[in-house]
C-alpha cells in the first residue's frame, strides 16, 4: 500500500450523501460509492484512496484503531464513545441537538426565569443511546439519575414507562412531537466533524491536511 | 476443585503467550538491551506495585490504573510506566547520584483502557541530570538504533515540543479559564475546539495567528527558521532554538534522515516540558515510541533535576511480526533402560545440546515419526 493511501470510513444513513458530496468536491472521485446493504468497502484506484462505509458509533473506533485513517462522524458520536482520535473539521453539516425531553403530561414545573426546574427528573430513569453524554450532564447539573441504555427508538421507552425521561438527539423536532413528548432542556448542538487516526494524522499529515483545507474552502464558499 | 467456567476466561485485555510468541519477544527484548548496553545504559527494575500516589497522573486527568487496597487500606495501584517509579526510586534511593545517570529498563506495564491489550512489554531508556539538548538527541539517536535494531522498516520518528504553550500561555499571562481550555483542546487533540477557542479569545491577533498555525508545522528543519522569524516571543525562540540545537546533534549521530519535525504532536496535561517525540509505524494506529523531556518530574519528588527518555512499546510491535521462530531440540534420545537414556541426555546437555528425552516406551517406527513431527533432526537409541 503506498504511503499516503487513506482509507476513509463514512457513516451509514442520513449523513451519507453529504460526505460523499463534500469528498467528491474536495477531488476524491467517490462515484459507485452508495449506500447498498452488501458493499461496505469501495477501492478509488486513481485517488489512491478506498472508502470504507460503518455504521456511525463504530467509527471512531475503526479511526481509533487505525484501520481508518480518517471518518466523517457526528460530534454526538465522537463525544458518547469517548476514543482517543483527532478531530480536525466542523463539517457544519448534520446538524443535531442533544436534548432531554419528557412527556407533555408530567414535564417538570417551570422556574420563575421560564426554564424547567430539572430537579424534577432526580433519580428518574433516563432512555437514551447516550448514556455517557446524559451522565455528564446531570452530573454536571449536581443531579443523579439512572441511564438505561437502548439502541434506538428512544421516544418509545416514556410511552410504556420503561423510564421517565429522555436523552435523545433530535435534528428536526418531528419525533418527540408525534410522540408527545417536549425538548425540556438542551445539553448541546452537535453536527458532523472530520476525525482522524492520530499516527495517520502524523505519517500522512500532508495528504489528509490537503483534504482538511479543501473542505474548509468548500465549506466556506457555501 | 472444578474451576468454574470463569476460571477458563482471561480478564478483559490480557492475553497468554504461547512459545512462538513469547520466542520473538524475547529475541526483541534482548536485542533492545543490547543495543541499551552499548549506549552505557544500565538496566534497573522497579516493583510492579507502586502506591497510586507514586503514578498517580495530574489530578485532572482520568486515570487507567489497575487499583486495590493493601492491608492497610493505601490504594495500591499496578505499574502503568516505568518513568514514574524510576524516578521515585532514583530520589529515594540515590542520596548524591553520579550524574547523569544512563538507566535502560524492560518489563510489563498495565493500562486499564480498552483499545488494546492492557498488559504489555516496554523497552526503554531515562537519562537523568541533563538538560543539554545533546542528552535530547541521545535518546532520540538511541530511539532510532533500537528500531533498526529490532530490523523494522519503515519507522519514523517526529519531534516535536511540549514546553511552547505553556510558556506562551505564561508569558503572555493567559487567563486560567483560557488557558483550560486551550489545554483541553489540546489533550484531546480536538482542533476545531482549538481553533473556536482561539478566534474567540481575546489574544492579539497575531498570536492568535502563531497559536492556530503551529499545529500544522511539520517537515524539515527549515520549518523552524520559518517559525524564528515569524516571532519574538520568548517561548518560540527558545523551543526553536532548543529543536535547532538538537536537529544538529542528529545530523552529527547519523540518524537525522528517521526525524520529521512536528510541531502537531499534541500531549497536553503531561509531564513533558521540552522536546517530545514519537515513533510511528505504518498501519499501526498508536505510536510504538513515546518520549521526551521531562524537567519537572523529579521536582514532584523534591529533587530539582532534568531528564529525559522515551519507552518502546514492544507489544504492539509484536502483534505486526508475522514470521514465528521456536527453538526446537536438535537430539530426540531414546532406549529401552530409562537409566541409560536419563544419563545419555544429561552428558549431552553438558556439552550444550538440546535433548529431548521420550518419556513413554515406543518402537523406533513410533519415535523416529515422532522426531519428523516435531521437526528434530537427530534420533539417538541407547
Amino acid at each position: 500500500m503506498p504511503k499516503n493511501f487513506l482509507t476513509i470510513a463514512l457513516p451509514k444513513g442520513k449523513l451519507l450523501t453529504d460526505s460523499v458530496q463534500l469528498l467528491t468536491q474536495a477531488g476524491i472521485d467517490c462515484r459507485g460509492v452508495k449506500e447498498d446493504s452488501r458493499r461496505l468497502l469501495f477501492d478509488l484506484p486513481p485517488n489512491q484512496a478506498r472508502i470504507i462505509i460503518c455504521r456511525p458509533t463504530d467509527i471512531p473506533t475503526y479511526v481509533e484503531h487505525g484501520a481508518a485513517d480518517i471518518g466523517f462522524v457526528g460530534k454526538d458520536t465522537i463525544i458518547e464513545q469517548n476514543c482517543d482520535v483527532a478531530e480536525l473539521l466542523d463539517l457544519k453539516f448534520g446538524y443535531c441537538r442533544f436534548v432531554v425531553a419528557m412527556p407533555e403530561e408530567n414535564l417538570p414545573p417551570i422556574l420563575p426565569n421560564g426554564e424547567y426546574d430539572l430537579n424534577f427528573i432526580n433519580h428518574k430513569r433516563v432512555a437514551t443511546k447516550f448514556p455517557r453524554v446524559a451522565q455528564m450532564f446531570f452530573s454536571s447539573k449536581g443531579m443523579q439519575v439512572t441511564p438505561v441504555k437502548l439502541h434506538g427508538n428512544i421516544e418509545l421507552a416514556p410511552r410504556v414507562g420503561l423510564a421517565e425521561t429522555i436523552v435523545d438527539i433530535v435534528s428536526t423536532g418531528r419525533t418527540l412531537r408525534e410522540n408527545n413528548l417536549k425538548e425540556v432542556a438542551q445539553i448541546l448542538e452537535a453536527t458532523t466533524r472530520m476525525i482522524a487516526n492520530r499516527v495517520s494524522y502524523r505519517i500522512k499529515y500532508e495528504r489528509i491536511q490537503e483534504l482538511v483545507d479543501k473542505c474548509r474552502e468548500l465549506l466556506q464558499e457555501k | 476443585m472444578k474451576r468454574s467456567p470463569l476460571g477458563l476466561k482471561l480478564p478483559e485485555g490480557m492475553r497468554d503467550m504461547l512459545p512462538e510468541e513469547l520466542a520473538r519477544l524475547e529475541e526483541m527484548e534482548a536485542k533492545a538491551l543490547k543495543t541499551c548496553r552499548l549506549w552505557a545504559y544500565q538496566k534497573v527494575a522497579t516493583p510492579g506495585l507502586e502506591y497510586r500516589a507514586c503514578v498517580e497522573p495530574d489530578a485532572y486527568k482520568h486515570d487507567d490504573l489497575y487499583k486495590f487496597f493493601d492491608k492497610n487500606g493505601q490504594i495500591l495501584a499496578i505499574r502503568p510506566e516505568f518513568t514514574t517509579p524510576i524516578a521515585r526510586m532514583v530520589v529515594s534511593r540515590l542520596k548524591n547520584p553520579l550524574l547523569p545517570l544512563r538507566y535502560c529498563y524492560s518489563g510489563d506495564v498495565y493500562r486499564n483502557n480498552a483499545a488494546r491489550y492492557r498488559e504489555f512489554r516496554q523497552v526503554g531508556v531515562e537519562l537523568v541530570g541533563s538538560g543539554s539538548e545533546v542528552a535530547d538527541a541521545e535518546v532520540i539517536a538511541l530511539a532510532v538504533e533500537i528500531m533498526k535494531s529490532l530490523d523494522i522498516p519503515n519507522f519514523q520518528i517526529n519531534l516535536g515540543h511540549n514546553g511552547i504553550f505553556s510558556g506562551l500561555a505564561e508569558e503572555l499571562s493567559i487567563k486560567d479559564q483560557l488557558r483550560l481550555e486551550l489545554e483541553d483542546g489540546i489533550s484531546r487533540k480536538d482542533m476545531v475546539r482549538l481553533e473556536g477557542v482561539i478566534s474567540q479569545s481575546p489574544l492579539p491577533s497575531t498570536v492568535k495567528e502563531l497559536l492556530l498555525a503551529m499545529p500544522h508545522l511539520t517537515g524539515g528543519d527549515e520549518v523552524l527558521d520559518k517559525l524564528k522569524g515569524w516571532s519574538h516571543l520568548q517561548a518560540i525562540q527558545k523551543a526553536v532554538e532548543s529543536l535547532q540545537n538538537i536537529f544538529q546533534h542528529l545530523e552529527d549521530f547519523g540518524v537525522k534522515d528517521y526525524v520529521a519535525l512536528d510541531l502537531g504532536i499534541l500531549r497536553g496535561f503531561s509531564y513533558y516540558t521540552a522536546a517530545i517525540f514519537e515513533g510511528y509505524l505504518p498501519g499501526v494506529g498508536i505510536p510504538v515510541i513515546e518520549g521526551g523531556r521531562y524537567d519537572n518530574l523529579y521536582a514532584d519528588f523534591g529533587v530539582n533535576s532534568p531528564a529525559t527518555g522515551f519507552a518502546v512499546n514492544l507489544g504492539i510491535i509484536l502483534e505486526q511480526q508475522t514470521e514465528f521462530r521456536v527453538e526446537k531440540a536438535e537430539i530426540l534420545v531414546y532406549g529401552d533402560s530409562q537409566r541409560e537414556v536419563i544419563k545419555y541426555c544429561c552428558k549431552l546437555r553438558q556439552e550444550g545440546k538440546v535433548v529431548e528425552m521420550v518419556l513413554e516406551p515406543l518402537s523406533d517406527q513410533d519415535v523416529t515419526s515422532l522426531a519428523q513431527s516435531k521437526g528434530i533432526d537427530q534420533v539417538i537409541k541407547v
